[in-house]
């Protein structure tokens, strides 16, 4: 007989029952990993009765005896919008502040009495459709903003407002013309401000670049909200130009006015991953990860980098997506897409999650999305959309030019 | 200028859209159908009692212990108001347990244990939940029951059919789990099972020439384990014993010790014996687990087989495993590193958890 790899003669069988029982454990582990796993969320978590009276379980917003005070007057008189509305705006102002849904849920409760209206007055309609967009709800956004402006024309908040919402939807028409009624009401900059995407849009991303950068460039005062707005849009339009240490510049502004604006810092951390400093880009993230938008660049930027806590952030990042899957939301998916190629990398999940949020908001970086994801899954066919768009468009944005161009590989 | 000033306020309003947080307030709902009990498990964020109710009596934005435990009454009498259970629409009575504090991931939750006993056996369960959505509209209740997770979105009752064959599979897929995730049972389990290839021959210790011996060896211990849990896992799920979780758990970490502390020091060669005595002591260990599920304690039958069968088929998965591994290198010096050096560092493990577990 053989010598086996054992060392002694006549042990091959053994051998093989070793190792078939090895196999049928380790198959029996992995059907029951798959079985299990699923559920777990569901298990519930060990409880504990702390011991020191003087231990903070929770931290919510201090109290404003002015809130209390108007929330008192509320409940003794009900019908008076006044005070609600005043409530429902600190609530939406300290979600933007703490970056919490639950104070949206709660603004939507104190207008509860004039929510379910069909021409509630003007200014719940304005708060109402300021919690829609939050939430993702454009259509019912939009029909409430069209409302609002005809029974307001002057409304700057509204206008401004409706074309946010539009240029999402891709109703640029609506977008301009709403952009354009704000004009009288506000400075050059806001209407420049205003603009900005649309005419980058358009394939004019160099003149509203030049247009832009002038009036940025000759108002150093003004209100700190527009500035900053104004700086991102600037830096967006850069970035659209391939000008990357412009585009890093105009943020660094923005963020030197609030370094709450997560908006400006998730540009900035995309523009540092997209030129490789992957480590920057994760350091001005590292302690924000309460926030999904940047929580999941934090994920992917120390998976890329294999960090200390990039096991962390990852499995951070699937319980949020798994949490709000079992609570039925669906506005993660810009992030969800972005974490399901980058770090799941299941380049065929991703494509078809950025096609379901292309059907939602039609950004910039959505169409980027989508192109990007197709190309990894090499699926031409699902990029039909955003080429579309482009063509219709003129669009011309230097990231997305180079992920259509792959794409044309593909055909 | 008017205009003005009003569209620069609020520009953070429609610009910062993507600053989607943490998660939104839920609540979950676990319920139990057994019989004509419900028993289970509400879990609400601290931080939306305090909208509801104010719990920051010193209105520092600060909730302490003691703040939170000094409103648990107002929380109870909340609680039952707000949610009513029913059984194919006849109404239950509902009791609430006492309380206690349980960390999501998104901060800390008042866990309350809650049993209702309705007129008969419940075919569909009915909830009707209104709590929080007077002050929060996006808030949601999230039901788990019967494998199912049913999303409460307003005050309208619910109905949910509940399905015996669901129930009976959810508790086998928690067996299975306890068992993987439950560290401690694994190490007893590997403490007894390292030393079974390497047997004694009249006064020296030598690697096991058989792997059917040793199969033979690991079968009666695993057999002994099982047998020995299954006895205390019953008696204490149906409440003939009953033994405060932290003797349990210290105990548990103690037979750790004990089993490591057997391989090295080989005071006891029938391992299937110390199975069989220290499982006794892991029995009631799995029943805290069914309790903490809402578990009734009667007509629990179908739960307990269920429960023990994961609990089986999770260890088996894990023997099977390891086994042939084990026998493959039992003559490596590899071995010889993992039976000492590996028992010794869970025999200190096992003590540090025993401290914990008695003193913390």
């Amino acid at each position: 007989m053989r010598t086996t790899a054992w060392g002694k003669p006549g042990r091959g069988r053994r051998k093989l029952t070793v190792l078939a029982l090895g196999a049928i454990g380790l198959a029996a582990a992995l059907t029951a990993s798959a079985f299990v796993a699923p559920n777990h969320a569901a298990a519930a978590a060990p409880t504990y009765l702390p011991t020191d009276p003087a231990r903070v379980v929770a931290t919510v917003p201090a109290r404003d005896p002015a809130e209390v005070a108007t929330r008192q007057a509320l409940a003794a008189s009900p019908d008076r919008v006044e005070l609600a509305v005043e409530l429902a705006r600190g609530d939406i102002q300290r979600y933007h502040e703490l970056s919490d849904p639950r104070y949206l849920g709660r603004a939507q409760a104190t207008l509860g009495r004039w929510w379910k209206l069909a021409e509630p007055p003007p200014e719940v309609l304005l708060l109402r459709a300021t919690i829609e967009q939050a939430i993702h709800q454009f259509p019912e956004a939009r029909a409430d903003l069209d409302h609002l402006v005809q029974v307001r024309p002057d409304d700057a908040q509204a206008l401004l407002t409706r074309a946010v919402v539009a240029t999402i939807t891709a109703d640029y028409a609506a977008a301009r013309q709403s952009c354009q009624a704000v004009a009288p009401l506000a400075s050059p900059i806001v209407l420049a401000t205003c603009e900005a995407p649309l005419d980058g849009i358009a394939g004019k991303a160099d003149e509203a670049y030049a247009r832009l950068a002038r009036l940025v460039g000759a108002v150093r005062t003004g209100d700190a909200g527009v500035r900053g707005w104004a700086l991102t849009a600037l830096a967006e339009l850069a970035y659209m130009r391939g000008d990357t240490d412009a585009a890093m510049g105009h943020l660094a502004r923005a963020i030197a006015i609030d370094p709450e604006d997560a908006y400006a810092r998730n540009l900035d951390a995309d523009i540092l991953m997209a030129t490789g400093h992957t480590a920057d880009a994760s350091k001005m993230l590292a302690g924000r990860e309460l926030i999904d938008s940047h929580l999941v660049r934090r994920a992917i930027a120390e998976h890329e980098l294999h960090g200390p806590d990039a096991e962390t952030l990852v499995l951070a990042m699937r319980e949020r997506i798994a949490a709000a899957a079992e609570r039925g939301d669906r506005i993660h998916l810009r992030e969800e897409a972005r974490f399901t190629l980058a770090v799941e990398q299941d380049a065929a999940r991703a494509v078809r999650i950025a096609r379901d949020n292309w059907s939602v908001q039609k950004e910039l970086a959505d169409a980027r999305l989508l192109a990007e994801t197709a190309v990894a899954a090499r699926d031409r066919a699902a990029a039909e959309p955003v080429i579309a768009w482009a063509r219709t468009t003129g669009v011309h944005d230097v990231t997305l030019d180079r992920f259509l161009a792959q794409l044309e590989v593909l055909r | 200028m008017k205009a003005l000033a009003c569209a620069a306020v609020a520009v953070s309003w429609f610009v910062a859209a993507p600053a989607w947080a943490h998660k939104p307030s839920d609540a979950h709902l676990r319920l139990v159908a057994s019989g004509e009990t419900l028993t289970g498990r509400l879990d609400i964020a601290v931080r939306d009692l305090d909208g509801a109710l104010g719990l920051d009596a010193d209105g520092n934005g600060q909730i302490t212990w003691a703040e939170l435990s000094a409103a648990t009454p107002r929380i109870a009498e909340y609680v039952s108001r707000r949610l009513v259970l029913g059984a194919d629409g006849t109404t239950c009575r509902q009791e609430l347990g006492e309380p206690a504090l349980a960390d999501l991931s998104d901060g800390a939750y008042w866990a309350i244990p809650l049993r209702a006993t309705c007129p008969h056996k419940a075919v569909s369960l009915d909830i009707t939940y209104s709590l929080l959505f007077d002050i929060d509209s996006m808030h949601r209740g999230l039901a788990h029951v019967a494998g199912q997770t049913v999303i409460l979105r307003d005050a309208r009752p619910v109905r949910v059919t509940l399905d015996a064959a669901t129930s009976f599979t959810s508790f086998v897929k928690e067996g299975v789990w306890h068992i993987w995730m439950g560290i401690d049972h694994i190490m007893f389990l590997l403490c007894l099972i390292l030393p079974a290839v390497f047997q004694r021959r009249t006064q020296r210790w030598a690697a096991a020439d058989s792997l059917r011996d040793v199969c033979k060896e690991v079968f009666e211990i695993v057999t002994a384990f099982t047998l020995a849990h299954s006895i205390t896992l019953v008696i204490s799920a149906i409440g003939l014993i009953t033994l405060p979780s932290r003797f349990v758990e210290t105990a548990i970490a103690l037979s750790v010790v004990a089993a490591a502390l057997n391989n090295i020091l080989r005071t006891v060669d029938a391992r299937w014996a110390v199975a069989f005595a220290l499982g006794l002591l892991h029995g009631f260990g799995f029943s805290s687990v069914l309790i903490d599920l809402g578990l009734p304690s009667h007509e629990l039958i179908g739960a307990l087989l269920g429960f023990n069968l994961g609990v089986e088929l999770g260890q088996a998965a894990i023997v099977l495993t390891l086994l042939p591994v084990l026998f493959w290198i039992r003559r490596t010096l590899a071995y010889q590193a993992l039976l000492w050096a590996g028992s010794g560092a869970v025999a200190v493990i096992a003590t540090l958890w025993s401290y914990q577990r008695c003193f913390a």
